[in-house]
């Protein structure tokens, strides 16, 4: 048995899958600051024989959560003499262009803890001048002294040659062995010191948390007769084990949503569907990322606590590409200085929540827009909802201001959230050049449904996937996970003067890196896949785009061949192509996958009969161009295989509602998955 | 203003207006990401937006602070150019850079402007501005510190059609390609740019299709429409009366100065009006502003004071008046020299900054490191023999306020969204390596808040015959504290020689010629600071000192507390702080 745990603000998700490919679904409170009892609790409760796990797969916000919170080791810095300070300089931007009081993000390490010390490698990765290792002793026992925890270690040029951070390190653990410490190279091998520094910085400073948080889990997993694999999502889509995550927890940042991601471009391979926008709405937010040809798109440009107004943090480790803004079932709708309705970014959250969960909640969110507008029913709340309130909301907050009925009021507020949620889908589709044409989506989430069917026919994707288990998506997805490492090495040359045989060589000893790192973790050769890709660009431009490279060895042709691939992408993303121009590498990107043995999904038992055997019943539901249809409503867990609806209709389950307009269909596909025609 | 004979529902209004402010965000991040010029991709020392059809600014995507204004300018510029029914067709692409006749700076930023057509009519514009690293004249990367008038400068677009109906005017590539020292670097800018007008152009007419004409411009006016309610609001909230300040500029780079410049700011209910005549007439040297590149300096701190928050169009300015003199060093006509007019640019900021920071204390802080402090270094690399060029802003201090500290190592008011250049990647690139990336940490600035530390960096030639043009503005006037707190330091760099001569410190240079082992120190200011020295927070005081932003000494005689250098305790206070506080 395959089993997924995934921790979230308020839920710990469970989805298990057996030999039949049987799925389980559990749901247990998330209970900070204890997160592992969540997680034991949640298998408690799903009826699982522990030991009958053969593979536990987990995903986790203890490391989001140490960083956002403050609530890290105390670090010091130690860095090449004359730049301690580039971590607090940063890149000296201000995107709130406008505001005077602009405030840096304060660095994590303050300035007495940033000690220098004497050497020098040049761009080249030379030695100019050597380590001198005295100086380090002194800052030890001074760290020492200002009870410092863990050690960060980043010098100028450590990814073109890391020799002296590699001494550093061996002359801290032979003096302080119990002291976390991250040297710069061993989580980003990229070029820009600050980038660098801040990730090597933000590593160290999660390093203690994140070691006693994996030990804890893994002792109670022991304690209740866990004995089989276990592995750690990371950002980048694949998963470690228990002893790497330890090592470079940074890469646990995004643990939980990109297995969301992973899990729609897996279900994308089942059904037959290579490009896949995947669209995830929860309580607070919207996330979506675009599958391209069956691939998560991943970047090392990933920021925390960036927002248009402030810089935010880097973390130069992969994570799959996502767009996340404020818009939820709980985003709150308020009227503007200026009389426009908004949605968003503020969210009632889950207390006091949306006005009709009945918590004290008084300002009109998504979630009651939906209710009044017949999309939800007030039956499938927990709670006894007081719809008077509901509308009393709406009417004060926003219909009253427009002179107009609630029932438009709560249509506008829907109307401006998708608004919201189309631009963020343009800005990972049309904007960056692919055509949402030629693209399904797959919509999860407690809220992805229920928004889905309207937003992809405005985006021109003919067909939407709601996936079977779609409010517990991320765990699903990670049931499906390989283990994955990603290689990212800067190597800056001209490719046409790049000498084959070096090039060659520097796969081979990345390749072999890779090779060593599974050995260590017990996955032979024979399971390890590698996935090659070059960064490049055009001579004399910063930006790069991700090219695919051939397996193997290259020469003259696979060169030709990739410089020809480069023009491509870039024209698609950018509109034009410079044939004549040289072309250039800057990084090689080398991804790891570790195979694993994967689950068949389950098949619906019951195919085919009739729909009306579902019908639950006949309400209101009031849409955008028709106004109010009475609309029929099924229950999802009572449809069969191959059946097929006209819209205007509503399925309903548990946890989420999906919305077919009028002139959309929707057919059940054998897996249970609903399948959307959106009509366009 | 608002269209009351079509009637549209207010959300439909309100997502066209969010569809046309997300189009300027695309055409922005298109320019940023295709460019060929660290100035443009490091620095985005460029802006790109949509006009309606008679040149009111909808939407801006910026990177710095400088260009809010200039779009508007060019579009009407190109309007009443080609003021005839027919002289702008659909693909017509018109490229200006007169900083005499509209929208312009100096020459070095570079405007594209292109006419939207739907169904045939004329609907919008598209436009954009950007800074080439190269557009030719006297000195490498085009400005300097030392030119007497324009021609010296590069080239001049005068408003003329770069495409005709989507043909390029090859004759004009030839001449650009044949006149600037990079042609790859500004004409590969030149197809970045072309490709963000062409994305808003496409993206309008989608909007078109989708919504109907008629709707997208009643959503234009109910943009401005917004704008300007917003701004009202803010203005109510202000004080009302004359606030007024004067400053001095250095000089001109020439030796003439210092340059006296003034304001009067008038706040009324309904108007903003910023008047900066009596200010000095306008210099031989290239620090004098165009009258265009004086409005982008006084809305962005206009927008500071009113909000900062907002999404740009010219609604938004409706209320706001500038008045500057013919002739004067903010509104100079040709062929006044304008190469590095970004000095006394500055100054329209700063001027209405400093009038106003008494009275809005919530929304201002003391004075910054204010001037771009820019460098070029020109010369050979070390390794490839290949020609390099540095055109790079510095970071520096700025000034503390009410209830904060002030930031250490930020750009300029002028600059925003800039990025300064990795070291890793400044000495691959380059012929040089930094010797040093640090706070300057002199403890200047002190206050109940305290000024933002400054900031060293310095670059070791590698080859022989480089050179280095620098203009490092406030170098003899300080960022002012206020409220109380001290002014902060001066911009300054200084040349140490690899004999260990020494050659400054300097505010201005042209082309000072610089040797292998030579090290050019550049040296930024740290802001001033806000309330007395005497209240700020002990601990406080402690933790500068541990930190080493100042010096035990410092701490006795600034700020009255007396802290032991070994465990950074707090031992007690001075005499002086001890009466101030009973």
């Amino acid at each position: 048995m395959r089993v997924a745990t995934d921790i979230g603000g308020t839920f710990t998700d469970l989805v298990s899958v057996d030999e039949q490919g049987k799925i389980t679904i559990a749901k247990s409170h998330t209970t900070p600051p204890n997160f592992e009892q969540g997680v034991i609790d949640v298998i408690e409760k799903s009826g699982i024989n522990a030991k009958e796990i053969e593979t536990f797969i987990h995903g986790t916000t203890v490391i989001i959560n140490a960083l956002t919170e403050r609530k890290g080791a105390k670090t010091g810095l130690i860095t090449t003499k004359g730049f301690r300070d580039v971590l607090e300089i940063a890149r000296g931007n201000r995107p709130d262009l406008f505001n005077i009081r602009y405030q840096k993000p304060a660095p994590f390490v303050p300035r007495y803890l940033r000690r220098e010390v004497e050497e020098r490698l040049n761009y080249k990765g030379e030695v100019v001048t050597p380590l001198n290792k005295e100086q380090i002793k002194d800052i030890i026992d001074y760290f020492k002294k200002e009870n410092v925890e863990a050690i960060a270690v980043a010098y100028l040029h450590a990814y073109a040659n890391p020799v002296h951070e590699q001494q550093t390190v061996e002359v801290i653990k032979e003096l302080w062995p119990e002291v976390a410490v991250t040297a710069s190279h061993e989580v980003t091998k990229e070029w820009r010191e600050y980038e660098r520094t801040s990730t090597c910085v933000l590593n160290s400073y999660v390093k203690p948390v994140a070691s006693k948080y994996v030990d804890r889990l893994k002792s109670r997993l022991s304690e209740i007769g866990v004995e089989g694999h276990k592995y750690i999502m990371q950002s980048n889509g694949g998963t470690t084990t228990f002893a790497q995550s330890k090592v470079t927890p940074i890469n646990m940042v995004e643990s939980g949503p990109v297995a969301g991601v992973f899990g729609a471009a897996v279900l994308g391979k089942i059904v037959g569907e290579k490009n896949i926008i995947a669209f995830d709405i929860g309580g607070t937010t919207a996330k979506c990322s675009l599958i391209d040809n069956g691939e998560v798109k991943v970047t090392t440009e990933y920021k925390i606590e960036k927002t248009e107004r402030t810089a935010g943090y880097p973390i130069k480790v992969p994570v799959v590409d996502i767009i996340e803004i404020g818009n939820g079932g709980g985003s709150i709708a308020w009227i503007d200085d200026a009389g426009s309705l908004k949605v968003g970014p503020q969210s009632a959250g889950a207390l006091p929540g949306p006005v009709a969960y009945g918590r004290g909640g008084t300002e009109p969110t998504t979630t009651d827009a939906s209710l009044i507008t017949g999309r939800l029913s007030a039956k499938n709340f927990d709670n006894e909802v007081n719809l008077d309130k509901v509308k009393e909301a709406i009417n004060e907050k926003v219909a009253k201001h427009f002179n107009m009925s609630v029932d438009e009021a709560a249509l506008g507020i829907i109307r401006i959230a998708n608004s919201n949620m189309l631009n963020a889908l343009k800005l990972i589709s049309v904007r960056r050049g692919y055509d949402p044409r030629e693209f399904a989506m797959v919509a999860f989430g407690g809220g992805g449904p229920m928004h889905a069917a309207a937003l992809a026919k405005e985006l021109g994707v003919s067909k939407v996937i709601v996936p079977v288990a779609g409010s517990v998506f991320s765990a699903w997805g990670m049931l499906m996970t390989d283990l994955r490492s990603d290689f990212v090495q800067t190597y800056i040359k001209r490719f046409n003067e790049v000498d084959l045989d070096q090039l060659n060589n520097e796969w081979k000893t990345i390749e072999e890196e890779a090779l060593a790192q599974y050995q260590n973790q017990g996955i032979e050769p024979d399971k390890v896949i590698f996935s090659r890709y070059a960064d490049m660009r055009y001579l004399g431009q910063e930006h790069t785009v991700k090219v695919p490279v051939p397996n193997g060895k290259m020469d003259e042709e696979t060169v030709k061949e990739v410089i020809r691939r480069f023009h491509d992408i870039h024209e698609q993303h950018y509109t034009f192509k410079l044939e004549e121009a040289q072309t250039e590498i800057v990084n090689l990107h080398l991804v790891a996958f570790g195979t694993v043995k994967k689950p068949e999904l389950y098949k619906l038992d019951k195919v085919g009969g009739n729909a009306e055997e579902a019908l639950k019943e006949i309400r209101p539901v009031l849409y955008e161009e028709e106004g109010w249809i009475n609309t029929k409503v099924y229950d999802r867990a009572k449809l069969a295989a191959e059946v097929t609806i006209e819209g205007p209709a509503i399925v309903e389950e548990q946890s989420a509602s999906t919305v077919v307009y009028p002139g959309q269909s929707v057919t059940v596909d054998h897996y249970g998955n609903l399948i959307i025609k959106t009509g366009v | 203003m608002t269209n009351q004979n079509i009637n549209i529902d207010p959300f439909t209004l309100d997502i066209v207006k969010d569809s046309l402010i997300a189009i300027g965000d695309e055409m922005f991040y298109a320019l940023a990401r295709t460019s060929m010029s660290p100035i443009i991709y490091e620095v985005l020392d460029y802006a790109s937006g949509l006009t309606d059809s008679k040149g009111n600014l909808l939407t801006q995507g910026n990177g710095v602070t400088g260009f809010i204004g200039l779009l508007t300018f060019m579009v009407k510029a190109t309007l009443e150019k080609f003021n005839k029914e027919g002289d702008l067709k659909p693909g017509d692409i018109i490229i200006i850079n007169d900083p005499y006749m509209g929208g312009g700076s100096h020459l070095s930023d570079v405007g594209l402007v292109m006419p939207i057509f739907y169904q045939g009519e004329l609907v919008a514009f598209s436009a954009n501005k950007a800074h080439w690293t190269e557009v030719g004249g006297k000195d490498p990367g085009s400005w300097t510190t030392d030119s007497t008038e324009i021609y010296q400068e590069g080239l001049q677009f005068p408003c003329v059609k770069l495409f005709e109906e989507g043909r390029i005017n090859q004759s004009l590539v030839d001449i650009i390609a044949a006149n600037v020292r990079f042609p790859d670097l500004s004409l590969g800018d030149m197809w970045a740019q072309v490709a963000a007008l062409r994305t808003g152009e496409r993206r309008f007419i989608e909007l078109c299709d989708k919504y109907g004409k008629d709707v997208v411009l009643a959503s234009i006016d109910r943009l401005l429409e917004h704008g300007e309610q917003i701004t009202r609001k803010e203005l109510a909230k202000l004080p009302k009366g004359t606030f007024e300040a004067v400053d001095y500029i250095d000089d001109d780079g020439l030796g003439n100065g210092p340059l006296k410049v003034q304001v009067k700011v008038t706040i009324t209910d309904d108007k903003f009006t910023c008047d900066f005549t009596g200010s000095h007439p306008q210099v031989l040297g290239p620090v004098n502003t165009s009258y265009a590149a004086l409005v982008s300096a006084v809305r962005t701190v206009f927008l500071a004071i009113t909000n900062p928050s907002q999404d740009v169009n010219d609604g938004i300015f409706r209320p706001l008046e500038i008045i500057a003199e013919k002739g004067s060093i903010f509104s100079c006509e040709r062929p006044a020299a304008v190469s590095t007019y970004w000095e006394t640019m500055a100054y329209g900021t700063d001027l209405v900054w400093k009038a106003l920071a008494p009275v809005v204390p919530h929304r201002l802080t003391a004075g910054h490191l204010l001037s771009v402090c820019a460098v070029i270094v020109a010369g050979v690399h070390h390794d490839t023999n290949e020609p390099f060029l540095i055109v790079e802003p510095s970071v520096g201090g700025w000034g503390a306020g009410q209830g904060k500290d002030g930031e250490a190592g930020q750009f300029c008011i002028g600059d925003g969204e800039t990025f300064n250049v990795p070291v890793e990647v400044a000495e691959t690139r380059y012929g040089i390596m930094v010797d040093e990336y640090s706070f300057r940490a002199d403890g200047a600035g002190a206050g109940e808040y305290r000024g933002g530390s400054g900031v060293i960096r310095s670059y070791r030639a590698m080859t022989d015959n480089q050179m280095l043009t620098a203009t490092f503005g406030r170098h003899k006037f300080l960022p002012w504290g206020f409220g109380g707190g001290k002014d902060g330091s001066r911009n300054e760099f200084e040349i140490i020689r690899a004999n260990g001569e020494k050659v400054g410190p300097l505010g201005k240079c042209a082309r000072l010629p610089l040797n292998k082992n030579d090290v050019v120190r550049l040296i930024t200011a740290t802001g001033g600071g806000y309330g007395d020295p005497l209240k700020r927070d002990p601990e406080k005081v402690a933790m500068d000192v541990k930190n080493e932003f100042i010096t035990v000494e410092q701490a006795r005689e600034d700020y009255g507390v007396i802290i032991n250098p070994e465990t950074f305790a707090v031992e007690g206070f001075t005499e002086e702080r001890q009466r101030r506080e009973k």
